[in-house]
């Protein structure tokens, strides 16, 4: 048993070696950092150390501030609609029909597409002179046109449906492979009980479709908690800092301003967030997303 | 085993004898690639054995700054050479990033360049750049709708939106608005109101008393004329989310009466492939606010080495040759850039072709550039989030956010109070 255990270290190792180098040694790493004050333009003033002075001052600057609830918005937004277009889309491509694996396809395109590409069609499809959004709205009418990118309220809203359109296709593939450990005797046995389809989404779908559905609404949680190139490319935070989210801030911070503690702290906050949303949904999940769903 | 080491050794000693000919070069995508492309190919021809690698960054300073700034923080031994903004030598020279020229570059040499751009590139007494081109803000305006209604280039902001609003209501051109300018939030929105705030007596911040300054009267008057009266009045809102290029699109489409841009915008204006308006543009000093001066802020690029670079002979070699008088002719000829060297202004060829720049000359001299110090982008980042949210909200309250950014920007300076530079 000790030798198969030792044989079993072994072969794990390598990921083991991989994960602590690239996970772990980071987080301790920009942990360690977020407690010093250190500014990369100003090296004559050091490293100093300063203890928690780097997150009080987060929780009292204005700027962070706005940009949490900023990025709070955003998730609350656009992870349920994500993973509700998902379920839709995943039931449509359960079902047989003819082009199905061509249609099964072609919703993940959105998906493959690197985010800065398609942000920068969206930003195209937003412009306030040639964008598609202004000429099915109005048309020829091009007074009318209106410049999504630069209104504070609509630019959010903007992001959010680039977001939306990238990554339901994401959501629906996961609610998809829930969908297929789904076993079809219990829909036979439903319909000779004579229970209508919606009685069968009702009690059969869903019901067994939660840990999928969780685990879509855990995995675009994160994401979007995350959610940084889209507003890289498309705004740049503004127009008054209205989609200035917190990793943007942070990114900011640390690569543009050489605030090294500062933008760690934010890195910081955003992992803790992060993790404090999984293990809540993890709670919620139970075991189950660990065992075959169905029995 | 021995083998293998001298294979390894040979490889080796390959690889670095072939990287030694190339030099790379860090520079933006440019609105005249023909130009960038032939320089680089002359020096090629005059080199041989060495070779210019390119790598194209964004067009954005405020994105390239963030690119060349990653490098340099990764110590990357691959740049040699990159582009810099006006505002960066003294945060680069701070942090130890760009290689001090004063042994390539004397003094006898900097005196043949104008002096706002050499002061820009020196940081406590040692030079870290060499200016290629200067930008400074200018006024375009349609010289035919002008002529049309009746009107000279407005010498004061009010007089420029009294006529922009003159000619909308008499040309009835559903398509056509009064001003086109930079106010998306980013480092061009800083160039913009920092020319409406000072031509109205207004500073952005107090660079002896390292004080934030916005929140005096002269710079709050500014700020809310630029909120009532152009965004809201003469400009359509999509100007919020408006860098160069789509500003300067939007005029050259005969879409806007004026238009503030570098001296870059005269070349594509009048370039019948990209503009409507070939010949019906005319060119003039920033307005005033009444009673103030007009104010072009300093802009333009530099060429700065690497200290990480591994041959900064040869870097030199491609900066100087770049900088030559006879390349910033080419640069002023044919992209319409303004060159950094003052003998260019009496050359007669650059002349013939760029009559303007005789007259500019004074507005390239008075340029006035952004206050250097190495805390800039903090301090840029505090003022773009205070300019975009007092414009782009209309009913914001501007003195209570300006506070709120001189505070901002007071915490950064007091950094620079804090530690003396040993």
């Amino acid at each position: 048993m000790r030798e198969a255990q030792r044989v079993a270290l072994y072969y794990v190792l390598p990921s083991l070696v991989f994960v602590l180098l690239f996970s772990i040694y980071p987080i301790f790493e920009s942990f360690r950092l977020s407690l010093y004050r250190m500014i990369l333009t100003l090296p004559w003033l050091g490293q100093k150390f300063v203890g928690w002075e780097n997150y009080r001052d987060l929780l009292t600057d204005p700027v962070a501030m706005k940009s949490l609830l900023t990025t709070l918005l955003f998730v609350a937004v656009t992870a349920p609609v994500e993973v509700l277009l998902g379920l839709f889309m995943a039931l449509v491509l359960n079902e047989s029909f003819r082009g199905r694996a061509l249609l099964r396809a072609v919703v993940l395109v959105p998906w493959a597409i690197p985010t800065v590409v398609s942000s920068q069609m969206w930003r195209f499809i937003f412009n306030d002179r040639y964008g598609l959004v202004n000429f099915f709205l109005f048309g020829d009418a091009t007074h009318l046109y209106v410049a999504p990118l630069a209104e504070p309220y609509l630019a959010l809203i903007a992001i959010m449906v680039a977001d939306v359109w990238k990554t339901s296709s994401f959501a629906a593939l996961i609610i998809l492979a829930g969908l297929q450990t789904i076993p079809d005797e219990l829909y036979e046995a439903a319909s000779i009980d004579g229970a209508t389809l919606w009685q069968q989404l009702r009690h059969i779908t869903l019901p067994l479709l939660k840990p999928a559905l969780l685990l879509a609404l855990l995995f675009r949680t994160i994401d979007a908690l995350r959610v940084f190139d889209l507003v890289f490319v498309m705004t740049q935070g503004g127009p008054a800092d209205a989609t200035n989210v917190l990793q943007f801030y942070g990114y900011k911070k640390t690569f543009a301003e050489g605030m090294i503690g500062y933008g760690s702290t934010i890195s910081v906050v955003v992992f803790f967030a992060a993790l404090l949303l999984s293990l809540l949904y993890i709670r919620l999940l139970g075991a189950r997303v660990l065992e075959r769903p169905g029995r | 085993m021995a083998i293998t080491v001298l294979v390894f050794f040979v490889l080796f000693s390959c690889s670095f004898v072939f990287a030694e000919t190339e030099i790379r070069f860090v520079t933006w995508k440019s609105q005249f690639p023909k130009v960038w492309d032939e320089a680089i190919r002359a020096f090629e021809a005059e080199h041989p054995g060495l070779k210019i690698v390119r790598e194209i960054g964004p067009h954005s300073s405020t994105e390239f700054h963030d690119l060349v700034t990653q490098k340099l923080k990764n110590r990357d031994p691959e740049m040699d050479v990159f582009f810099m903004d006006v505002i960066w030598p003294a945060e680069f020279a701070a942090a130890g990033w760009a290689l001090p020229l004063d042994r390539f570059f004397p003094a006898g040499e900097r005196e043949k360049f104008l002096s706002a751009p050499i002061l820009a590139d020196t940081y406590r007494g040692q030079i870290y750049g060499v200016p290629v081109f200067i930008d400074a803000g200018m006024l375009y305006y349609r010289k035919d709708l002008l002529a049309r209604y009746g009107f000279s280039p407005p010498r004061t902001w009010p007089e420029l939106v009294a006529q922009a609003k003159a000619v909308l209501a008499k040309a009835k051109d559903p398509q056509l608005t009064g001003f086109s300018g930079q106010f998306k939030q980013y480092e061009g929105l800083i160039c913009n109101m920092m020319e409406y705030i000072l031509s109205n007596g207004g500073s952005l911040w107090d660079d002896d008393g390292l004080r934030g300054a916005l929140h005096r009267p002269e710079a709050i008057e500014a700020v809310q004329f630029v909120r009532d009266r152009i965004i809201g009045e003469i400009s359509h809102r999509g100007v919020l989310a408006y860098q160069e290029p789509e500003s300067l699109a939007l005029f050259a489409q005969g879409r806007a009466v004026f238009h503030r841009n570098w001296p870059y915008a005269w070349e594509i204006a009048n370039d019948p492939q990209r503009s409507r308006v070939v010949g019906k543009v005319g060119m003039a000093v920033l307005p005033a606010f009444p009673g103030g001066k007009s104010v072009s802020t300093l802009g333009g690029w530099q060429l700065g080495i690497s200290r990480f670079s591994r041959k900064p002979d040869l870097a030199w070699k491609f900066v100087s040759f770049m900088t030559s008088p006879e390349m910033q002719k080419r640069i002023a000829l044919y992209a319409g850039r303004a060159p950094a060297r003052r003998a260019l202004y009496r050359d007669p060829d650059v002349l013939k072709k760029r009559p303007e720049f005789e007259s500019q000359f004074e507005t390239f001299v008075h340029a006035v550039p952004r206050p250097r110090t190495p805390v800039y982008v903090p301090l840029s980042n505090v003022m773009q989030r205070f300019f975009s949210s007092a414009i782009a909200l209309r009913d914001s309250n501007i003195e209570s956010l300006a506070r709120l950014a001189s505070r901002d920007m007071d915490r950064v300076l007091d950094l620079l109070r804090e530690g003396v530079r040993p």
